[in-house]
């Protein structure tokens, strides 16, 4: 029995490049502000808004609203099924990589 | 090819997000290293070699060496510690305000504090005969872990689970190594054999050199990423 080809394993949720980006930067700090992370990712508030509500559905991100002081704030976190669900989606890119370099190992030739 | 390409660019943005949520720790290591260089000036012959040597149990200095006074050292560390603590909340409240990113920092706080705190309970605990260096030396091992120091190394392990950082728990692993070592043999420094000719002073640079080139290292990758 051949092995799954690795493409099966993306997630279409998580492999968007937006929404990609987004669990990538969640999963290198415990929190981080919606300002912060359309920063880093350089979107506008409605883009990230619809990616971070598709995100959410999915239970893959927390979303937390609150005060810095006295102006409104809100936290997102990264939940453990987001993390498992990035890990998964590495580890498929991975191996498609891997696959594809076995089968033209020499493609600048 | 596509999955090449989205693998570099998820590198290139975990580095990113990676340097600009732990790259205020250099701040903290620098505070733990100047409390560990600090606490030199407890010993009575920090460099020196005295004729003789007497240590009186708990090591408040820290290692087991004669100090100038127990009351100054337990001072030292007791004040220390949590304002060390305290400069690190600010440090880290003041990244989350200016940089939205959180880190888990109370966890380095509750372990240092915490254990600094096991350690005046422990040390308050009533004792039949104060045990002498020959007794220690022959086995009477766990008073000699009533120091200061190991406080200081758990904080440090604490705060490398809190940063994410294999540097910062092998230097609080190394802190932990040299007070176990230290503190549970008299005079300081036995090995089989002999006695290393090293002083407190020496050894305590030993344990804050890692802390000083982590924080050197840390701060000018920052400063690199994000000037």
């Amino acid at each position: 029995m051949t092995e799954p080809h690795p493409v099966r394993a993306l997630d279409d949720t998580v492999h968007q490049r937006v929404r990609l980006g987004i669990l990538t930067v969640l999963n290198e700090t415990p929190q981080c502000t919606f300002a912060a992370l359309r920063d880093q990712l350089d979107l506008t508030d409605g883009n990230l808004n619809r990616h971070l509500r598709v995100l959410e559905d999915a239970e893959l991100v927390q979303v937390t609203k609150g005060y810095e002081g006295k102006r409104p704030c809100t936290w997102l976190k990264l939940t453990r099924t987001g993390r498992q669900a990035l890990r998964r989606e590495i580890a498929a890119l991975e191996a498609l990589v891997r696959r594809h370099r076995a089968a033209d190992p020499n493609p600048d030739a | 090819m596509e999955a090449e390409q989205t693998l570099a660019e998820v590198a290139r943005l975990r580095d990113a997000a990676r340097a600009r949520a732990h790259g205020g720790v250099w701040l903290p290591a620098v505070a733990v290293a100047l409390l560990l260089l600090g606490s030199i000036v407890l010993y009575r012959d920090p460099f020196g070699e005295p004729s003789s040597i007497t240590a009186e149990f708990p090591f408040w200095a820290g290692l087991a060496d004669q100090q100038r006074s127990p009351a100054a050292s337990y001072a030292y560390w007791f004040l220390g510690v949590p304002l060390v603590l305290a400069a690190t909340a600010v440090w880290y409240r003041w990244r989350e305000r200016h940089l939205g990113v959180r880190v888990a920092w109370p966890v380095f706080a509750a372990v240092a504090g915490g254990a600094l705190l096991i350690l005046a309970v422990l040390a308050a605990v009533p004792e039949g005969q104060p045990a002498d260096g020959i007794e220690l030396a022959s086995g009477m091992f766990w008073p000699g872990l009533l120091t200061p120091l190991l406080p200081v190394a758990a904080g440090v392990v604490a705060l490398g689970v809190a940063e994410r950082s294999r540097a910062l728990l092998t230097a609080g692993a190394w802190i932990a190594l040299l007070a176990i070592w230290l503190c549970g043999s008299f005079p300081l420094g036995r090995v089989p054999g002999g006695t290393l000719s090293l002083r407190p002073g020496h050894y305590v640079l030993l344990m804050a050199v890692p802390l000083i080139v982590f924080a050197a290292v840390r701060l000018a990758r920052t400063v690199r990423v994000a000037p």
